[in-house]
């Protein structure tokens, strides 16, 4: 049966929530099924006690579920909209991450926050933003972004299982995605990208909504006769640098496609890495598709002008594989 | 410390450049006065180049197979001392600068435009040893790319399948290095043209077997060479134009055509790596027994190195035949200061016209080169129809 990323991400809570008695749900209006009903009736199932309305404080918030995962609680916190949690950055960046190293590993923060990112439909510049690098950037910080509902449902349930804490950012675009999920799939680790389309000729890197541009764009250049290996790396930290030589060694050319800005993206970093590990593969410099250095626009034509997409992934392959075009 | 370049030096008065073949020492190693630094291929031959201060080798800045002139700058040695040995050489420059050095020691850094390539196809090239200087890139700014070093690797190998390992540069044997003087001598300073005819050898086949059987026990079997060299002698006596040398410079007034008294003949033998030519003098004066004898002592010498002098030099023509296994027929280069040379193909069935019908004969072809200054078609024609004819005559001193 396909359900809606919203619905899978429910139902990975809902089992989690059963499965394991210390994980709770915290967040803004999440008693109510949260900004976009992804909680929607756990409260009634699992008890306000276990699904909690919080204040309107993104810090205060922040504070509460790092404190309860250091008593050893598993809470999960909606930061609705991550464009909210530079609210939340100091207790992120300096409590919640750095514990299980300050304590010389007698403390851990079993918490996953769970935040949406990324433009759909006119949110604006304040409630549009990828800002997943500025996360990569604390060592102490897991961040996954998953690019479909199964994906989801299988890195949701990993990230509350992990005993770590887990920026977990789902792509608004995503939620009315459907899929079915694959009975009984093992549930797949934190850290491990996966191949989401195999080829030869160049490897497309993405993650979150991207890598279905990507895989558009694949598909675009396979009717070329170019064959595109997509990679989706699910987990932005830990980085699948394994992953990602496998394939370069195979292609010899990288894409790295986000819907964030380029400068200073999450693409930089990996572009580098290649340059560093990989450089003896390379058969062309590593390119980046990402948003231009702007804020999202408001007017749903300029959004759409601004936001990267599987033409722009087409275009730079073309320039990756062309002869001195 | 104190730096003093190595440069070139001029060894002999026409030398201009030298290949570099390999260094003896490596950077860091310490070097002392006259101790051999390098060695260098010039047009003579492979030579060592000295240190001429002593210190510790600091820098090189050639590497094997490059080109460089006399005074060019290969490398630095650091001498250690205060006082530089050489003011002009205190410092290195900075490549391609002129400074205060002579301009004859100037280092003309080889820096030419720099070669773009991707990093994968740099490495699969090295792997193939492929130069990617030489290969076109297809890429943005000529960029060479994997496809290219790929495309330019299969060409190689089509080209030179199956793949053969590079033999590094050798330096040459003194037989080697005497032949290559004498053949380039000919090449650059005798004009050369050839005339050719086939000679029936019907009639000889049967005469050597004949005189072969005639001959007493032990003695050396007749070679078609016995009777090319009596043939030849022969030949020569009767065209006494050719029967000599050509001496001097043509401009000179000096230059003049040198007879000689009586047929000497060279025989070019194959030997490992090269080719001996042991001289037969007076050969009108022999039958073929006796030439058969002489070969068979001459060749056998020869093999050893054991040849006298005069063995190897004063006749005025050679015979040059590649046997059973041989072309059907080639062009040989004169051996100078001889003014000819026969080169005969290996014998072969052929159809032929004879008496006006076809009949299949056996058959050898005979180019013969002549030096143009010594004789003319005309003449060459001629001594090459009476040579056929003595060959298939039956007209043979066998004693």
């Amino acid at each position: 049966m396909e359900q809606t990323f919203i619905d899978i991400l429910r139902r990975a809570l809902d089992e989690e929530l059963a499965r394991d008695a210390s994980v709770h749900l915290l967040g803004e209006d999440v008693a109510t099924g949260g900004a976009f009903g992804v909680t929607r009736g756990l409260a009634q199932k699992f008890g306000a006690q276990r699904v909690r309305n919080t204040p309107i404080s993104e810090a205060a918030i922040t504070g509460l579920a790092t404190g309860a995962a250091l008593c050893g609680l598993k809470p999960v916190l909606e930061i609705m909209f991550i464009d909210f949690a530079t609210l939340a950055m100091d207790c992120l960046v300096n409590q919640t991450a750095k514990y299980r190293y300050m304590s010389g590993g007698q403390l851990a923060v079993p918490l996953v926050v769970r935040t949406q990112a990324g433009a759909a439909g006119g949110a604006a510049a304040q409630h549009s933003q990828s800002l997943e690098a500025w996360f990569i950037h604390v060592p102490g910080l897991v961040v996954v972004a998953p690019s479909s509902p199964a994906e989801a449902y299988g890195l949701l349930k990993s990230a509350i299982r992990l005993g770590d804490p887990v920026l977990f950012i789902e792509h608004k675009r995503l939620y009315a995605m459907k899929e079915a999920l694959a009975d009984s799939a093992a549930l797949p680790p934190i850290g491990k990208a996966r191949i989401a389309r195999a080829g030869k000729d160049v490897t497309l890197i993405a993650y979150s909504a991207m890598v279905h541009g990507a895989l558009d764009a694949a598909e675009n250049l396979a009717r070329a006769g170019i064959s595109a290996e997509v990679i989706d790396l699910r987990t932005l930290v830990p980085l699948d640098m394994a992953t990602i030589a496998a394939s370069v060694t195979k292609t010899h050319r990288v894409l790295i496609a986000h819907e964030a800005v380029r400068n200073g993206g999450v693409g930089a970093e990996i572009a580098a890495r290649i340059g560093t590990e990989l450089f003896d593969e390379l058969d062309a410099p590593v390119l980046r598709v990402g948003c231009p250095f702007a804020p999202i626009p408001f007017a749903p034509e300029l959004e759409r002008a601004l936001l990267p997409g599987s033409a722009d992934i087409v275009r730079a392959v073309r320039q990756l594989l062309g002869s001195a075009a | 410390m104190t730096l003093v370049a190595v440069e070139i030096p001029k060894i002999g008065l026409v030398m201009e450049t030298a290949r570099l073949v390999r260094w003896l020492k490596n950077v860091g190693d310490t070097v002392t006065v006259g101790e051999p630094l390098l060695e260098v291929e010039t047009e003579k031959s492979i030579i060592e180049i000295e240190a001429t201060v002593s210190g510790r080798l600091v820098e090189i800045l050639m590497q094997p197979d490059q080109e460089a002139k006399v005074g060019d700058q290969i490398a630095w040695i650091d001498t250690g001392d205060a006082q530089p040995a050489r003011p002009s050489a205190a410092e290195p420059p900075a490549s391609g600068t002129k400074g205060a050095l002579p301009s004859a020691v100037v280092f003309e850094a080889p820096v030419g435009e720099r070669i773009r390539s991707t990093p994968v196809a740099r490495r699969l090239a090295a792997e193939h040893g492929v130069d990617v200087a030489r290969i076109t890139g297809s890429g943005p700014r000529e960029r060479v790319q994997l496809e290219d070093v790929r495309r330019a690797i299969g060409a190689q190998a089509a080209k030179e399948a199956p793949t053969v390992a590079a033999r590094a540069p050798q330096g040459l044997s003194p037989m080697r290095r005497a032949l290559a003087r004498a053949m380039t001598l000919s090449n650059a300073t005798i004009p050369q043209f050839t005339v050719e005819r086939s000679v029936d050898v019907t009639m000889l086949q049967a005469l050597r077997a004949e005189f072969s059987a005639a001959l007493a026990q032990g003695s050396p079997t007749l070679s078609v060479n016995d009777f090319l060299l009596q043939a030849v002698a022969r030949t020569l006596l009767e065209f006494p134009s050719l029967n000599a040398t050509f001496s001097g410079d043509p401009e000179s007034p000096d230059a003049r055509i040198v007879n000689a008294s009586g047929a000497h003949v060279g025989l070019v033998v194959a030997v490992e790596n090269g080719l001996l030519v042991p001289i037969f003098h007076d050969v009108e004066q022999f039958g073929l027994a006796e030439l058969a004898r002489r070969r068979v002592d001459l060749v056998e010498r020869g093999l050893k190195g054991r040849l006298k002098r005069e063995e190897l030099e004063g006749a005025t023509f050679s015979i040059s035949n590649l046997g059973a296994h041989g072309p059907d027929r080639f062009t040989a280069i004169i051996n100078p200061p001889q003014s000819a040379i026969l080169a005969v193909g290996r014998q072969r069935d052929a159809v032929v016209a004879r008496y006006g019908t076809m009949e299949v004969r056996p058959i050898c072809e005979l180019t013969l080169a002549v030096d143009h200054r010594v004789a003319d078609g005309r003449l060459a024609s001629a001594f090459l129809a009476r040579l056929v004819e003595i060959l298939e005559d039956r007209d043979w001193r066998l004693k």
